[in-house]
């Protein structure tokens, strides 16, 4: 220890460090797979935000006229429903902008909706090259593949999930199906589609950028109409992705949210070469 | 795939006491570390590995001393030096199938300093992130959530146009005087909004038209009406896409001049690179003065497809659609197609444009 270079507050582990074992741990995330997952959570919301204040100037989904109000918008009737039936919403000042004020920017702001969303779509996009390179330096790629046996592991985990609730009530076991990959075929799906859908987004954005010049790639979505409606769909798939993996996260507890931020995990026997035994 | 290569049970009890002694053996190399096996209850293999210069470098590069003890998982190949590489050679695997992940020991204390690292780190981007987005939300978004402070618009201005320009560029860049913007047939029509909502303005302009052309080599001002265009030049009919910069399109079936007719009948200034092209309705819907006013490149302006259009749908235009000639520029969004054009300036630096100084981007190339 006498060619320690760390700070002095460091001295004390060093005297009761012979005490200590050191510790097991696997590395999970390339650092670089870290940065670019955090790098997400303020590029996708900046591009969800900055695109429904986009998708407010010419909504996708449209009726025809209201006779009384001359709405149009699906989004603005939802809005006009939201004030009527939640409680406290009742003097809201405009119903129909309810969901614009609350899911975007807000409505009349095309020109700097389409700036943010340039903005964060360009970094969206280098965010997207750096996960890919981390997954390949750090070998990640490898067990985010789906595999052949996909479809029945995912049933089974579902089973799992799905008893598991009644299982606890009735305080029986109820066994974590063995698993010895990284992932199980349920995250496997999820974190592989994400990735695919990030492509998607970023190809059908073009298109709709560029329908013009890249033309032929509006027509593999099905010309210009059909690929913003992919682009507004696409959407959908990160925020019901989301929603899950946050809750999942902290349920599954502290050290898969550490390993995200500092990379290893202290849970050898999940990841390793030994079938996991609940 | 893993449980294939790896599930070869045998070799676990069979080689966890070489195991421990290779691990005691160590402990002795490394007296920081600690014999304390029994703790330890993760059936696994480990095994030494010869890898003291990553041992080194991961010492080094956290600037700590080597306490770090690279072990990973039982492997045959002891030349192997990527811990993440490290497979079984009797079944070798696929190269698409899922390595195992590569176990190191580590000293707690060392794990500590990484942990308080890296979650200062984290703590530090979510910051940064916070700040950015405080900086670059719109001023009336950040009053809706409640936070009244003028966030340095100036700055925001510039960030956001610095992005905006690097999009023009894009797609200056993707443009080709080649490309032909893609046709349709006369069954693929659709319904074409003015877009004036309701505001159409008034017809009297129409009777006195003429366009006026300046910035010409010649140095004249050139003024032309209708019958003038129709009988010098030739027309030209396409059925394109117009795309509207708030997301919707029309395919619509025009008819009108080339304007790279009008540019070589009437050849700019040498030094001319913009064209500054105005319109005639310049009132605003309660009729305030409200002057419309775009710039082209000459690229794009002499594009085989850029039309001055005298025609829609097989009649001759409408007030809605901009009588009685406008700008039909399908390489741009629709903001760019002017209606009810006056007056072509060319000009050698890019002359003010309309949209551009509400915040729109300046080239709108698609």
């Amino acid at each position: 220890m006498s060619h320690s270079t760390l700070p002095d507050c460091e001295a004390n582990f060093t005297s009761t460090l012979p005490e200590q074992p050191p510790v097991l741990v696997v590395r999970k995330h390339h650092f670089l797979v870290r940065w670019s997952h955090w790098l997400n959570v303020p590029i996708l919301p900046g591009l969800i935000l900055s695109g429904i204040s986009i998708y407010w100037a010419s909504p996708l989904y449209q009726h025809k006229s209201d006779p009384n109000t001359g709405n149009v918008d699906v989004a603005a009737d939802l809005g006009i429903w939201i004030c009527a039936h939640v409680p406290g919403l009742h003097h809201y000042s405009n119903p129909p902008d309810w969901i614009y004020n609350h899911v975007s920017l807000g409505p009349g702001m095309l020109a700097l909706g389409l700036r943010l969303h340039w903005l964060c779509a360009y970094l969206f996009m280098l965010n997207g090259i750096l996960y890919v390179a981390g997954l390949v330096m750090g070998g990640g790629w490898r067990a985010l593949l789906p595999r052949r046996t996909d479809l029945f592991d995912a049933l089974r985990m579902l089973r799992y999930y799905l008893g598991l609730p009644f299982a606890k009530l009735a305080r029986r076991q109820w066994l974590h199906p063995r698993l010895n990959t990284k992932y199980n075929a349920l995250q496997r799906t999820a974190y592989f589609s994400v990735p695919v859908a990030g492509f998607l987004s970023i190809a059908t954005g073009w298109a709709i950028h560029k329908p013009m010049q890249l033309h032929w790639l509006a027509a593999l979505f099905g010309g210009y109409d059909v690929a913003r409606v992919w682009h507004f769909w696409l959407m959908w798939t990160y925020i019901l992705f989301v929603v899950p993996h946050v809750l999942l996260v902290f349920a599954d507890g502290w050290d898969t949210l550490r390993s995200m931020i500092v990379g290893w995990s202290t849970r050898v026997e999940q990841s390793e070469v030994v079938a996991n035994e609940p | 795939m893993n449980h294939k290569v790896n599930g070869d049970d045998s070799l676990q009890p069979k080689d966890t006491p070489s195991t421990d002694i290779g691990r005691k053996q160590e402990m002795a190399e490394l007296p920081e570390a600690s014999p304390e096996d029994e703790k330890r209850s993760v059936p696994m293999n480990i095994e030494k590995h010869e890898a003291p210069e990553a041992l080194e470098q991961q010492g080094d590069a956290k600037g700590s001393p080597s306490l770090l003890v690279d072990h990973e998982p039982r492997t045959d190949e002891a030349a192997s030096s990527v811990a993440v590489k490290s497979v079984s050679v009797k079944k070798p695997q696929s190269f698409f199938g899922e390595r195992p992940l590569p176990a190191i020991e580590m000293a707690p204390r060392v794990l500590r300093y990484e942990s308080r690292r890296d979650l200062l780190m984290f703590g530090a981007g979510a910051l940064a992130a916070l700040t950015g987005a405080k900086f670059l939300l719109p001023q009336d978004t950040l009053r809706r959530l409640g936070m009244h402070r003028n966030m340095g618009s100036a700055w925001k201005e510039w960030f956001l146009s610095k992005a905006l320009r690097i999009d023009d560029d894009v797609a200056e860049a993707l443009y080709s005087a080649n490309r032909s913007v893609p046709t349709y047939t006369k069954s693929q029509i659709t319904p074409l909004k003015n877009n004036y909502n309701g505001a159409t303005p008034d017809p009297g302009y129409i009777s006195g038209w003429k366009l006026t052309l300046d910035g010409l080599t010649s140095g004249l001002s050139i003024s032309l009406d209708i019958q003038n265009l129709l009988t010098l030049f030739p027309v030209h009919e396409q059925i394109t896409r117009l795309v509207c910069v708030e997301g919707w399109s029309a395919i619509a079936w025009w008819a009108g001049m080339r304007f790279d007719d009008l540019f070589r009948a009437y050849p700019p200034m040498s030094q001319a690179k913009w064209a500054l092209v105005e319109s005639s309705v310049n009132l605003d819907g309660s009729g305030n003065p409200d002057p419309y006013f775009m710039s082209l490149d000459l690229a794009t302006a002499r594009h085989p497809q850029t039309l001055l259009a005298t025609h829609f749908n097989g009649q001759p235009l409408t007030v809605d659609h901009g009588a009685p000639l406008r700008l039909l520029v399908p390489v741009k969004l629709g903001l760019k197609n002017v209606k009810a054009i006056t007056r072509i300036t060319y000009v050698a630096e890019e002359p003010r444009d309309y949209w551009a100084e509400r915040g729109y981007s300046r080239y709108d190339g698609i």
